[in-house]
């Protein structure tokens, strides 16, 4: 006699199945599991298999339709055999308390008057489904686990697994062992053998990419252990402010120019910007005592210094120095030369005396002969500012409307902001913008 | 003057193999050849030496297999007819590479060639030289049997590899000047045919460079198989006693001389590069050998050298292909899709000798910290059931990653199995690995899986 082949019921919530297709057609013989159709819950895909052998002799839904669980579907029986043309109604009402809870695990009813149920393999629990995805991947399902009830293996399970395993970078197993040894991330490495496989040398090319030789290594001791802790202690310790001003130099080449000769033959050696530089900024500290000031040791006072003591910084084979040039408001251009050149020498020869490094009020810092246009330096504590200078350089200026080129150079004053405000700290600057900018004044 | 893309002068296993993948690559590629299309390992190395020695073999068991219930009556057999036989393999291979080169549209051109810095190749014919240029041009042109200022020895009758097969006629004893490789497999080839065989060898060994504990073996059963091996033994002179003999004399290494009278001289004392052909380039040499980067390159750039005339690597006919495929791609600026430093090494002598990746000694020296673990043939049941006893299993790993640095196998058919070892060196399994891969049963490779349960520490049947 035929057998009804049935929506199943594939968990305890459904309620409804949808097909989403017939594998056999209407007079197909059909073996015993074999699948017949697949259904879509709302939970899971699954191929319905036949519990039966025989021929598909009818099919009462199409695709896409949605059929209540329990509900007959079609017929598999004998050849030819007489079937209803119309789905018999529900065998059994699915709100029925009479009807026992299908046993949530297991997927469908497997009573034996059901044609079809739905066939485990093996040991593994797998759905059809996921056996058929798995299968088509070539995955296996031993290495899986999966996330249905008694831990039956799911399509969802079987994308995940490949979708991981695809992640998981080809390597050779000794790769993989050279890799956990050295916690390489096998995933940033680009494996040069089939398919991208990773070997041993991919791991050692990887890694002459990233690292470096071993540094060399020298001690922080002498003038670089003195600069790292003035350094620190000033960037921690004072609040720094830097206003930054460009400054036409042109007329402050002129004068050098012109002066350069007279000085050279009084001095023997040329006159430097860093000089002029000095000059002017000597005047305009004078002028603004609270720039060429200092905070007491016990930070309870301002001490406004009455001598301008520029400290200049030099570089040296063993780091940064600044020798101090004592009573600069006093000095003329000749003996800024004179002195300047003395002390830089000394500092280069290492010859400094200590009463040479010490007293400074203000301090200037020359990178002009880099290819630095401006930059923030570091209070020289105990001071209250220090002025930084940058490479001078032909810059498109405006001028009465129209753009010209002028010699520029970026001027920048790092203040203590506990000792001077913005205000008086950009008076300075202007100040000094104006005297570098028409520098005749110096002579006077 | 005749414009090819890839001209490649010697059609050794090198040339013709190098000729086949630049085809491949749709290059139009000519070969020069002045001798037979397949070089030496066809026909004057390995083909007509293996034929010989599985005809040797063969020879061996029916003498065994009495013990074994299998009655022959009286065995003999021709000489004459296996070097038929020998014939045969080798012009049925040649004429193999021969149709594979038409397929491949390679013009094979006849001629001693020579080439020049601007890679144009001269080839002396008859009448006129042709004249043939290409961009790449490939020097495969091999070596040749070396035979030492012996005094006596150059003007005596003599013969070499090149030679040995070209007399019908058996000697009925033979000297053999060298240890190495191939005056072991003749030495096995002609104890076989109950030939009385000697070797005198310079060196403390024979098999200098090759494991210890396989050379022993060898020296072993070539005694066994009624060959004198006669080590830190110096040839003094030759000369050509009474009709069909030679009289050598000979410092053995207790300082004795001996004197011995043989049919035949078998100089087997190394090989001379075949470098002739380069003498118009800026190539630079090593003891005649080529100089070449890691592309087979030379320092003049498009000109390649390949093989045993190469400097470096091992002078086998399986290297030679791989770097001429090498070769051949970065001609073609292609990626390498071959590696050439790992070369399996096979001596077919009774018991066969083969062997991968480094020896126990280079190991150390690299600064692996090596644990070897050796397993001997006895007692392995496929080995038992065919009467062969002889041999070992060695595996060289490195203890921190248990990575397969070398293996040494020793005894019947290792020269194919030798391949599941260099498998697993070239796919960087280790030890673990092995020791995880089921092996078949009876047979002999179960020594292997075994090796590698024994230096795991878990040894199953040892
Ligand atoms: C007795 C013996 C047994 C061996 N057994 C084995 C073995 O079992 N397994 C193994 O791997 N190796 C074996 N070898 C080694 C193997 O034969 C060589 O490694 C291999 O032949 C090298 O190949 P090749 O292409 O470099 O040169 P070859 O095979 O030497 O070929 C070079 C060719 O170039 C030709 N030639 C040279 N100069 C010119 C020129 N100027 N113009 C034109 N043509 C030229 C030569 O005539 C020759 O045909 C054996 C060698 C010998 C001697």
């Amino acid at each position: 006699m035929a057998k009804e082949i049935f929506m199943p019921k594939l968990s305890s919530t459904m309620e409804s199945g949808t097909i989403l297709q017939w594998i056999k057609n209407e007079g197909d013989p059909v073996d015993m599991g074999e699948p017949v159709f697949e259904v879509m819950s709302d939970k899971i895909n699954i191929e319905v298999e036949a519990y039966e052998e025989g021929f598909l002799l009818k099919k009462y839904y199409n695709v896409d339709d949605v059929v209540p669980v329990n509900t007959v579907v079609g017929y598999i029986g004998e050849k030819d055999e007489e079937v209803p043309d119309t789905p018999p109604g529900n065998t059994e009402n699915s709100e029925s308390k009479a009807e026992p809870e299908p046993d949530q695990n297991e997927t469908v009813a497997d009573d034996s008057s059901s044609s079809v149920t739905q066939i485990e393999q093996g040991q593994i629990r797998a759905t059809p489904a996921a056996r058929r995805v798995a299968k088509e991947e070539g995955a296996d399902l031993s290495d899986m686990t999966g996330s249905g009830p008694k831990q039956r293996i799911q399509q969802q399970d079987v994308h995940e697994f490949v979708q991981n395993a695809q992640k998981t970078p080809k390597a050779t197993p000794l790769a993989r062992k050279w890799a956990e040894e050295q916690n390489a991330d096998l995933n940033t490495v680009e494996g040069s053998g089939p398919g991208g496989k990773i070997y041993t040398k991919d791991l050692s090319a990887a890694q002459n990419d990233t690292v470096s030789a071993e540094p060399d290594r020298i001690p922080v001791k002498g003038i670089r252990k003195v600069v790292a802790d003035r350094m620190t202690e000033s960037a921690a310790a004072v609040p720094h402010v830097t206003l930054y001003s460009d400054v036409d130099m042109t007329e402050l080449v002129r004068m050098r120019s012109r002066l350069q000769d007279k000085i050279i033959e009084q001095t023997g050696a040329k006159l430097s910007y860093t000089e002029i530089m000095m000059k002017a900024a000597a005047s305009a500290l004078e002028r603004h005592p609270y720039i060429n000031a200092s905070l007491s040791p016990d930070q309870q006072e301002i001490l406004l210094h009455r001598d301008v003591n520029l400290g200049l910084a030099v570089a040296t084979e063993q780091g940064l120095v600044v020798p101090v040039l004592h009573h600069a408001q006093h000095k003329g251009l000749v003996e800024l030369v004179k002195e300047s050149k003395q002390l830089a020498a000394d500092a280069r020869n290492q010859q400094l005396k200590p009463q040479q490094m010490q007293g400074g009020t203000f301090t200037i810092s020359n990178l002009g002969m880099y290819a630095v246009d401006g930059f923030t330096p570091i209070i020289n504590q105990p001071e209250a500012a220090i002025l930084g200078v940058g490479q001078m350089k032909e810059t498109p200026v405006g001028e009465n409307g129209s753009v010209v080129l002028r010699p520029m150079t970026t001027f920048s004053l790092s203040f203590d902001h506990r000792v001077v405000d913005g205000a008086p700290a950009a008076a300075f600057l202007t100040e000094l913008k104006q005297l570098l900018e028409d520098p005749y004044e110096l002579l006077m | 003057m005749h414009k090819y893309d890839i001209i490649i002068i010697g059609s050794g296993p090198g040339g013709y193999v190098a000729a086949l993948r630049a085809a491949k690559e749709g290059k139009k590629t000519a070969v020069v050849e002045d001798r037979g299309i397949g070089g030496t390992c066809l026909h004057r190395g390995c083909i007509p030496s293996k034929t010989m020695l599985q005809h040797a073999e063969v020879l061996h068991q029916v003498e065994q297999s009495a013990a074994w219930g299998i009655e022959t009556g009286n065995v003999s057999f021709s000489y004459p007819s296996m070097l038929k036989q020998k014939e045969t393999v080798v012009s049925q291979l040649e004429a193999g590479i021969t149709a594979l080169m038409k397929k491949g549209k390679i013009d094979v051109i006849h001629g001693f060639g020579t080439v020049n810095d601007n890679k144009e190749v001269t080839v002396e014919q008859k009448d006129e030289n042709v004249t043939l240029h290409a961009p790449a041009v490939i020097a495969a042109a091999g070596t040749s049997p070396f035979v030492p200022p012996v005094k006596g020895l150059r003007e005596t009758a003599h013969v070499t590899s090149d030679t040995i097969f070209e007399k019908t006629e058996l000697p009925s004893s033979l000297l053999i000047v060298g240890g190495g490789v191939v005056g072991v497999e003749y030495a096995c080839l002609f104890a076989g045919l109950h030939v009385d065989v000697t070797i005198v060898e310079m060196q403390q060994d024979i098999l200098a460079g090759e494991d210890k504990d396989a050379a022993a073996l060898l020296r072993n059963s070539l005694e066994k198989q009624g060959v004198t091996v006669e080590t830190n033994a110096v040839l003094d002179d030759v000369d050509t006693g009474t009709e069909n003999a030679v009289t050598a004399r000979y410092t053995d290494k207790n300082g004795i001389t001996k004197t011995e009278e043989v049919n035949d001289v078998l100089v087997t004392a190394g090989r001379r590069p075949n470098n002739s052909l380069l003498e118009e380039t800026s190539v630079q040499y090593n003891d005649g050998f080529i100089q070449v980067n890691e592309n087979m390159e030379t320092r003049v750039p498009g000109l390649y050298v390949i093989g045993d005339l190469a400097d470096g690597g091992w002078k086998l006919a399986h290297a030679a292909s791989a770097e001429g495929i090498s070769a051949v791609e970065h001609a073609c600026g292609l990626q390498p899709s071959i590696h050439t430093s790992l070369i399996p090494r096979c001596i077919y002598t009774f018991p066969e000798i083969a062997s991968v990746g480094m020896t126990e000694e280079e190991a150390r020296k690299t600064g692996y910290d090596v644990k070897t673990e050796v397993i001997p043939m006895q007692g392995n049941g496929k080995a038992m059931a065919m009467g062969a006893k002889e041999g070992f299993t060695k595996i060289i790993a490195d203890k921190k990653h248990g990575e397969i640095l070398g293996a040494v196998l020793a005894g019947p058919h290792v020269t194919e199995m030798i391949g599941e070892a260099a498998a697993y060196i070239h796919l960087e399994g280790t030890i673990e690995e092995l020791a995880s891969m089921v092996h078949p049963h009876p047979t002999l490779l179960e020594n292997l899986f075994e090796a590698a349960h024994s230096w795991l520490g878990r040894e199953i049947h040892h």
